[in-house]
């Protein structure tokens, strides 16, 4: 009898997990405007330098051993929280380039994929570079290996130019407000 | 009417599979059997096992124990073809991206091998329903398959949903139809084989289970017959259709509709990078 609650409990979870996770991205529930909001601005410069790794020995070199894991232990937080930025902007360019899937010109439907692509790949990587950091936060002295986030981040970025382009030809993509 | 072999339990038996049939049957004229070999498959072959059942359970010159075989035929065949159809619909939603394609052939392997041994660990620790053991088995069996199934499927789209993998139609509703009636058909077999109902509760779990498939037979009609919302204006039909929707850049000749997108998009890629 208890096998039978546990297997029903169980089987009703599962349900109400397939309509959580299936129906919202089925649907497009999410708005234009709820998806602008999830994209947060990147500082790219300041992204790479938390991963630099001359930077991390130049403050191992003039720290003290404590005192460099306590900035360490920072640095890796800020870093953490940049690489959830980067995978959370990512979901959302892919739910941007959702509508051009369907796209009628083979080019702009191609550009859509790989934009896709791109995105899942640097979430995949985030997700993994994500349970490095936190092993890292617990000893500060191993290596974090970021970098490929970045590297991704950047490629995906150009995805996005290049299907934004495709859209409309006609009228240059600004990607930049300098 | 919530007796065996009423006009409405007759009605739950047959038609479901009847529609399925007519829905496998659709697949392949309308050519998406191609396209879902195994899932047209199994609309086909699963109908009719359905309608083989009720076959044998009506007609007097077959006896218990061959419909209980008949059962348990029916039952493997539909199991290797659900999961056929499965896979399909996975490999469909997954194979378009080469960057998650590998890695999500191998997690779906590896959950699916805890999910067996999961299975199997429940239908060992499961009292049965019945001394016969063609019987028990039949309702063991439905207990291990549901478990795999309905963990699969959780899992498909746990994945896609982390991954934000766009869904295509087809795959979203084939597995929405199977995770629907998996987790149902769950709990229930969970019921019969280890809370031993009465009579006429087994009677109310065939039409809850019947009801069930009915309900996932006509998802499987809205997701594949019915055409989702096109996206995408017409393409143009020639040079000059194409020269006219993409006119030469200049103020004001863009249409207005294009504007408001292009400015959505440089707006979130200003956003996007921030140097």
């Amino acid at each position: 009898m208890i096998l039978a609650i546990v297997i029903v409990l169980a089987a009703a979870i599962a349900l109400i997990g397939i309509f959580l996770l299936g129906f919202p991205q089925a649907l497009q529930l999410w708005s234009k405007a709820s998806i602008a909001n999830r994209i947060q601005p990147l500082d790219v410069e300041a992204f790479r330098n938390l991963i630099d790794p001359a930077e991390r020995e130049y403050l191992r070199r003039r720290l003290q051993p404590a005192e460099f894991r306590e900035v360490q232990r920072k640095r890796l937080r800020a870093t953490l929280a940049y690489v959830q930025v980067a995978s959370q902007n990512a979901s959302a360019l892919v739910k941007m380039a959702e509508a051009a899937l369907n796209a009628s010109d083979p080019h702009t439907a191609e550009a859509a994929r790989q934009l896709i692509d791109n995105a899942i790949l640097l979430r995949r990587n985030a997700f993994v570079a994500q349970v490095r950091i936190r092993a890292a936060i617990a000893w500060p002295d191993s290596n974090t290996a970021a970098a490929p986030i970045l590297t991704k981040y950047l490629q995906l970025n150009g995805s996005a130019m290049l299907l934004g382009r495709l859209q409309n030809p006609s009228v240059p993509v600004r990607i930049s407000s300098n | 009417m919530l007796q065996a072999h009423s006009f409405f339990w007759n009605y739950l038996w047959i038609s479901p599979n009847a529609y399925l049939l007519l829905l496998g049957i659709l697949l392949i004229f309308k050519g998406i059997g191609r396209q879902r070999p195994a899932f047209a498959t199994f609309a086909v072959l699963s109908s009719l096992g359905g309608l083989c059942l009720y076959a044998a359970d009506v007609l007097p010159s077959v006896s218990p124990v061959n419909f209980w075989r008949v059962d348990w035929i029916t039952l493997s065949l539909e199991s290797i073809l659900k999961f056929a159809a499965i896979g399909e619909a996975f490999s469909r939603l997954f194979n378009r991206y080469s960057s998650i394609s590998k890695l999500g052939k191998y997690l779906v392997s590896a959950v699916g091998a805890i999910l067996v041994f999961v299975a199997t660990m429940l239908a060992a620790f499961s009292s049965g329903d019945s001394t016969v053991r063609l019987i028990s088995g039949v309702h063991l069996l439905d207990l291990t398959v549901f478990a795999i199934e309905c963990g699969l499927i959780l899992f498909i789209y746990a994945l896609a949903a982390y991954f934000r993998i766009p869904w295509d139609r087809h795959s979203f509703g084939t597995l929405l139809g199977f995770g629907v009636s998996s987790c149902v058909y769950l709990a229930t077999s969970a019921i019969v084989t280890n809370a031993n109902p009465s009579a006429y509760q087994r009677t109310l779990f065939d039409f809850s289970s019947m009801a069930t498939y009915h309900v996932t037979v006509l998802i499987w009609f809205y997701f594949f017959l019915v055409p989702g919302k096109n996206r995408d204006k017409k393409p143009p039909k020639d040079d000059s259709d194409r020269r006219n929707s993409n006119p030469p850049a200049s103020p004001g000749s863009g249409s207005k509709e294009d504007e408001a997108s292009l400015q959505e998009w440089n707006r979130e890629l200003e956003r996007l990078i921030h140097q």
